[in-house]
C-alpha cells in the first residue's frame, strides 16, 4: 500500500484572509499558506474558491498557475461548485506530480461531476450522500456503487475514484460516528480509495480539543483502511499520527527520524 | 480476449549516479523497475562491475589465473592499469585493507600517495574502501577525497559512527560521492540516508551499501533487505531510499573456506580457485537479481562471466 494522501484544506475562501486574496488577486498570502501546508507534509493541497459564479474560471486558472509555477507543479485539489472553474482550471493543470482532483461530486445534484472527471482524466471525491446525509450505510453504499458505476462507464479506474463516507459532526451526531469508520472499512474491502475533511467531526469543540479528536479519529479511520483525508497539515498532533499510523500499516518504512521527513 | 501483459513500471525512480570524470565517467541506476525487469520500462544504466584491487597486492593470493593476470605488477598503480584491461569492468576499486591500526597501520600519507598514483594511471572511476575502523577510515576518506578533488571518487563508507565526516568532508567539501554503509538493516540504511541528506549531502551524491555477505553465510538476510529496500524505493516512493546500491562482493567472497581450503584438505571440492571463482559469481548474480547497480568483484574470470550475464538480461 502506498502512504497515506494528506490534502492540505487551507486555502479555502471559508477563511476570510483567503476570500480577500481571491477577490484581490493578492498571490502571497496563498503562497504562503500553500508553503506552510507543504513543509508541513501535505500531498495535495486544497484550492477552495467557493461557488465562484461570475469569476471562477478566471480565479481557479489564476490559482492553479500561481501555485504550480512557485510549487514545482504541486497536485491540486479543484474545490468549487462552479464546473466551469474546475474544468478551466485543469486546462492550465500541469499533471507531472499528480493527477488534479475534481473536489466533489455526490450522488445527488453533483453527480455529473463524475463524467467531468472522467472526461478529463481527473481524480474524482466522491461523496456518499445526496441531497442530505445517508441515513445509514445501506444508503451510504447505493451511493458508492451508483458513483463506481458511473465513473468506471465513463472509462475512470476505479483508483481514481476517492469515496467520501462524509465525516459526521460528533456534537450532535456521536451516535453515528461508528457507522461512518464502517462505511470505511465497506469501501477499503472493495479495494476502493477513500478520502473526506476530517475535522468536520470536532466541529464546534474547544481549539485545544480538535487536534485529540481529529488525530483520534484519523487514527482509527486508517485502521479501517482510509486512504487519505483533507485535513489542517499544520496541526501537528495530527501529522504525527499520520506518520506513525503509516509506519504501523507498513505504508513506509521506519527510520528513526521518520517524523522529519 | 488477448492477453495485455500489465507493465510494472513505478512513478519513482533510482536515482542515476555518475562515478568519475570524462569519457570513463559511468552513472549507475535510473532506473524504474524491478532490477533487470527492462520488460516492463527500458533500464537506462545496466548494472556494473568494479575491480578490486587490495593494498596488500597479490600477497597471500592463492589462485593461479588471478596471480597470471596481474604478472609483472608492483604497485597498486600497476595492477589498476592491468584490470582498466579486464572485459567487463567499468570502475577501479582500491581497497586499503592494511590502513588498519589493528593490522600494519599503513600511514594516511602512504595510502594517499598510492590512490594519487593509481589516479594518475588510469582512467576509470574510482572507488575507494577503507579498513573497516571507523576512526581511521573517516581520516582515510578525508584526506584521499581532498587528494583527489575533481575526480569524482566513492568513498566505502560513511557509517552510523563517522557519516558526519565523511559525509561532510567527501559528500560536501570536496564533492565526491558517499557510499553509506549498513550491515543487513533496513530501517538502518533508509536513517543513515535520512541523516545525510539531513547534513547536507545532496541526495545525488549517496549511494548505499545495505550490507554483504557470501551466498551460504547469512545470505538470505542480505537478499530480503534488498527486495525491501527495492520495494520502499520504487512501490512506496521512498525518496531516502532511491540511491543506487554497491555491494562489495569479493572482499566477503575470498575468505570463506569455500574460496580457501586447500584442495589437498578436502579432495572433493575440486580446485580452490575454481571454487573461489564460483562463490564470486554466485553472490554477485544474486546480489545483481536482488538489485545491487554496481558489484565489486575481484577475479577477471568471475567478471567476465557476470559482465555477460548482466548483457544478457539486458
Amino acid at each position: 500500500m502506498g502512504k497515506f494522501i494528506v490534502i492540505g484544506e487551507r486555502i479555502s475562501v471559508t477563511a476570510p484572509t483567503m476570500r480577500k486574496a481571491f477577490a484581490e488577486r493578492d498571490p502571497e498570502p496563498i503562497i504562503q499558506r500553500c508553503e506552510q501546508q507543504l513543509k508541513a507534509g501535505a500531498h495535495y493541497i486544497d484550492v477552495n474558491i467557493g461557488p465562484a459564479e461570475s469569476d471562477g474560471e478566471e480565479v481557479m486558472q489564476w490559482a492553479v498557475k500561481l501555485l504550480q509555477e512557485r510549487f514545482d507543479n504541486v497536485p491540486l485539489a479543484l474545490d468549487t461548485s462552479n464546473m466551469k472553474a474546475i474544468e478551466a482550471g485543469i486546462q492550465v493543470y500541469n499533471r507531472s506530480k499528480g493527477k488534479p482532483i475534481v473536489n466533489s461530486a455526490d450522488a445527488g445534484s453533483r453527480f455529473n461531476r463524475i463524467e467531468l472527471a472522467a472526461n478529463n482524466d481527473a481524480i474524482v471525491i466522491a461523496l456518499c450522500s445526496a441531497d442530505g446525509i445517508a441515513s445509514d450505510n445501506d444508503e451510504r453504499m447505493a451511493h458508492c456503487q451508483r458513483m463506481l458505476e458511473e465513473g468506471l462507464m465513463h472509462g475512470m479506474e476505479a483508483e481514481d475514484l476517492w469515496f467520501d463516507p462524509l465525516f459526521l459532526v460528533v456534537k450532535g451526531m456521536q451516535d453515528k460516528q461508528m457507522e461512518v469508520l464502517e462505511a470505511i472499512k465497506m469501501f477499503s474491502d472493495m479495494g476502493l480509495n477513500s478520502t473526506g475533511g476530517l475535522s468536520n467531526n470536532s466541529n464546534g469543540m474547544p481549539k485545544h480539543i480538535r487536534p485529540i479528536f481529529d488525530s483520534c479519529m484519523l487514527a482509527m479511520a486508517m485502521m479501517q483502511g482510509l486512504t487519505s483525508a483533507i485535513v489542517n497539515p499544520n496541526d501537528q498532533r495530527l501529522m504525527e499520527t499520520v506518520k506513525t499510523c503509516d509506519i504501523i500499516k507498513n505504508n513506509n518504512l521506519y527510520a528513526d527520524s521518520y517524523l522529519e521527513i | 480476449m488477448p492477453f495485455t501483459p500489465k507493465k510494472q513500471a513505478f512513478n519513482a525512480r533510482i536515482n542515476a549516479v555518475t562515478l568519475g570524470t570524462g569519457d570513463k565517467s559511468v552513472t549507475i541506476g535510473g532506473e524504474n523497475v524491478l532490477p533487470f525487469y527492462s520488460f516492463d520500462a527500458p533500464i537506462p544504466n545496466k548494472p556494473l562491475i568494479a575491480a578490486e584491487i587490495s593494498d596488500k597486492l597479490l600477497a597471500g593470493v592463492n589462485a593461479p589465473a588471478l596471480l597470471a593476470f596481474y604478472a609483472g605488477c608492483e604497485t597498486m598503480a600497476d595492477m589498476a592499469r592491468k584490470a582498466e584491461t579486464m572485459p567487463g569492468v567499468s570502475a577501479i576499486c582500491l581497497h586499503f585493507e592494511t590502513a588498519d591500526p589493528n593490522a600494519e597501520n599503513t600511514s594516511i600519507e602512504e595510502c594517499v600517495a598510492k590512490a594519487k598514483e593509481v589516479a594518475d594511471a588510469v582512467e576509470m572511476p574510482l572507488i575507494i574502501m577503507g579498513c573497516k575502523n571507523v576512526e581511521k577510515d573517516g581520516k582515510l576518506f578525508e584526506a584521499i577525497s581532498s587528494a583527489l578533488e575533481g575526480k569524482n571518487i566513492l568513498v566505502l563508507s560513511a557509517r552510523e559512527e563517522n557519516y558526519k565526516s565523511v559525509g561532510a568532508s567527501a559528500g560536501m567539501a570536496y564533492n565526491q560521492k558517499v557510499g553509506a554503509e549498513s550491515a543487513v538493516d533496513i530501517n538502518l540504511a533508509k536513517q543513515l540516508n535520512v541523516l545525510l541528506s539531513q547534513l547536507g549531502v545532496p541526495a545525488a551524491s549517496v549511494c548505499m551499501n545495505v550490507g554483504s555477505a557470501a551466498a551460504g553465510y547469512g545470505f538470505e538476510y542480505l537478499s530480503s533487505t534488498l527486495d525491501r529496500v527495492k520495494a520502499a524505493s520504487l512501490a512506496q516512493s521512498d525518496a531516502q531510499l532511491q540511491m543506487p546500491i554497491v555491494t562489495p562482493v569479493s572482499p566477503e567472497t575470498w575468505v570463506v573456506k569455500e574460496a580457501t581450503a586447500p584442495e589437498d584438505e578436502n579432495p572433493g571440492w575440486g580446485d580452490v580457485e575454481e571454487r573461489a571463482i564460483e562463490m564470486e559469481v554466485c553472490t554477485a548474480s544474486a546480489c545483481l537479481i536482488g538489485g545491487s547497480n554496481m558489484v565489486i568483484m575481484k577475479h577477471p574470470a568471475s567478471i567476465a562471466t557476470i559482465s555477460q550475464f548482466i548483457d544478457s538480461l539486458m
